[in-house]
């Protein structure tokens, strides 16, 4: 799979202020990429250069191989861009607004009518067509401006925190959104505060802080690189002893734990992988242990974004 | 044989410009375009109407007092058009790519194709085109003057030709104002300060300038010829970058010398040829116009550092 994004050695620096420091970030083709970090992480500035909208202090970006400094006119043709906040025009229709970017990305007059219905039905928003944008709520806004992104039908689409502002049905419609666009075989790389979100879409994520890139990867990678043992949370019927009996000789189990859990329920740390688990459930199986449930304990994205990151803001 | 594709003329390509298409479908929408344009024309029609009236009360119809109505009606006429050109089309444009800078498009429409040429044409010529529709609207009403017998072919057309060459100047460094400010307000406060000082601020200098060498010669007794004929033509070219001036001047050579172009004077006894200033003039503004244009389109080209 090629890479869609290429970035090496990206800084930019404002004075003394360093926005992004020596970022190395590659993304394939078709992949989902949610690009975390709080606020001043450099996640802004790096979608900005990637737009061709901010000149780097350092360092080489391209994209569907293309340089942004040498080449903006072929990267722009490659993306479609959403910033974080964007403006619409006054007096000014719906499909009219459409038909303008589409005149903008050089799509001949003939083509751009049916472009626009096909546009308008994909972001749900047909019915809306000789409406004026102004009157449009918040979520069909971000729809329409997601509808623009696509009028030159690029590889890859920039979006800076598309779901922002918006209430949750608009958030969940956005979401679908972005899994359709996924399904049409485009690479999204967006940023977004709402981890949940990026979790639910995204094949992998990066993670930002104060200019530099602490992970970059599919986030089991991530979760896994992070904790070395997984945790594991058991209920038996009746008695945990046999069973703590049996885990105290067992290889691979770390740090038992039955403090301030019910008397059927024990924790436990457990360094191996599934093999080494499914030896074990099978042993305690057979040594007649009653369980009831035996379960891995989840680590969310924001678990996994809170260890890696320290708060430090630029 | 293969049909090659045919190189688009300039014409179609103003025509298709995105943002022409846009912001004039924006201005014309609604009833606003439409009754500034009726209101102005109906302000104008007042006007001329109180002149001709007056000229009626005092004079009658026909004879000399016809001519110098006419004459009146054309300079008021003009004078509205002054006014229109340098301080309603670099308001227009002033707001252009500042507004865009506000409005949060800017960056929607950097990102696309559109050249930073058509960008900064499509903003002109959208912008230009009411000031010009405004013109040609009042150009009717000028035209009375012609049944009045105080106006000259050649007038009506010097004079259209310097004020369509102006507002495309001024245009222009309207919106190199809105390219290099970032908000509306600053861009305005540039655009009305450059206007101003063109237009009140070089005939001021040219009346300093009289001052201090009409004290200089006091002082020193005689003048010699050249140093007369080089202020002569140091104030007519000072004049040919003023618009009223280059138009009351260009109108008394033409009243006083009967040309259009050239015409001798005798200074201290020697005959020195002298110009009429509105041909410097277009030269001057053009390519001023051409060089605000370039630097526009520079402007907007620069990716941020």
């Amino acid at each position: 799979m090629s890479n869609i994004i290429e970035i090496e050695g990206l800084s930019k620096r404002y004075g003394d202020l360093v926005a992004l420091n020596d970022l190395n970030l590659t993304i394939d083709q078709g992949a989902v990429v949610g690009f975390i970090g709080p606020n001043g992480a450099g996640k802004t500035t790096t979608m900005r250069i990637l737009t061709t909208l901010l000149q780097p202090s350092s360092g080489t970006a391209r994209v569907a191989g293309y340089d942004v400094a040498q080449n903006p006119d072929a990267v722009r043709r490659a993306i479609g861009y959403m910033p974080d906040f964007f403006g619409v025009y006054d007096d000014m229709k719906v499909w009219e607004y459409l038909d303008f970017f589409a005149a903008c990305y050089d799509i001949p007059p003939a083509t751009r009518h049916g472009m626009i219905d096909d546009l308008l039905g994909l972001v749900d928003l047909g019915h809306k067509k000789e409406q004026y944008v102004e009157g449009l709520s918040r979520g069909m806004k971000q729809r329409l401006c997601l509808a623009r992104t696509l009028t030159h039908d690029p590889q890859l689409l920039i979006l800076d925190e598309p779901a922002s502002g918006l209430d949750p049905r608009a958030r969940i419609e956005m979401r679908e959104l972005l899994r359709e666009l996924q399904n049409m075989g485009k690479t999204i790389f967006f940023s977004s505060h709402i981890l949940s979100e990026i979790a639910d879409v995204c094949t992998s994520i990066a993670i930002l802080e104060a200019g530099n890139l602490v992970a970059h990867g599919n986030i089991e990678q991530i979760r896994r690189q992070l904790r070395a043992n997984r945790t594991i949370h058991v209920r038996l019927l009746g008695e945990r002893e046999p069973l703590v009996n049996l885990l105290q000789t067992s290889p691979g189990v770390v740090h038992l734990q039955t403090d301030d859990l019910p008397a059927d329920s024990l924790r436990f740390d457990f360094s191996g992988d599934d093999v080494a688990l499914s030896e074990l459930i099978q042993t305690a199986v057979s040594h007649h242990i009653p369980l009831v449930s035996f379960r891995e304990e989840e680590h969310d994205l924001e678990d996994v974004f809170l260890q890696l990151t320290k708060g430090v803001v630029n | 044989m293969t049909n090659l594709p045919l190189k688009p003329t300039l014409w179609h390509t103003l025509r298709q410009n995105p943002v022409t298409l846009k912001e004039l479908r924006s201005r014309m929408r609604g009833r606003r375009a439409f009754v500034v344009l009726t209101v102005y024309l109906l302000f104008m029609s007042l006007f001329l109407a109180l002149i001709y009236l007056a000229y009626l009360t005092t004079s009658g119809p026909g004879g000399s007092g016809a001519r110098d109505a006419g004459k009146i009606m054309f300079t008021a006429v003009l004078g509205m058009q002054i006014f229109l050109v340098i301080f309603i089309a670099p308001a227009f444009t002033a707001s252009a790519i500042s507004g865009e800078k506000e409005r949060q498009t800017y960056d929607l429409l950097r990102t696309t194709l559109l050249s930073p040429s058509a960008f900064v044409l499509g903003k002109l010529l959208s912008a230009l085109s009411y000031v010009v529709l405004l013109i040609l609207a009042s150009v009717p009403l000028q035209s009375i003057s012609f049944l009045l017998g105080g106006l000259s072919p050649e007038e009506l057309i010097i004079s259209q030709i310097l004020i369509l060459v102006a507002a495309v100047t001024f245009a222009l460094y309207g919106l190199y104002c809105s390219a290099r400010m970032k908000t509306t307000l600053a861009a305005i406060i540039a655009a009305y300060g450059g206007a101003l000082f063109v237009t009140f601020g070089t005939p001021l200098i040219a009346v300093l300038i009289t001052l201090i060498t009409g004290a200089a010669f006091i002082t020193t007794g005689t003048v010699g010829w050249v140093t007369e004929a080089t202020l002569t033509y140091l104030g007519l070219t000072l004049s040919a970058t003023n618009l009223p001036a280059t138009l009351v001047l260009s109108e008394t050579i033409l009243q006083q010398e009967n040309t259009l172009l050239f015409y001798t004077q005798s200074i201290r006894g020697h005959s020195v040829w002298l110009f009429s200033p509105w041909p410097l003039f277009i030269l001057l503004y053009a390519l001023a116009a051409w060089l605000l244009y370039r630097a526009c389109v520079r402007h907007v080209r620069r990716i941020s550092d």
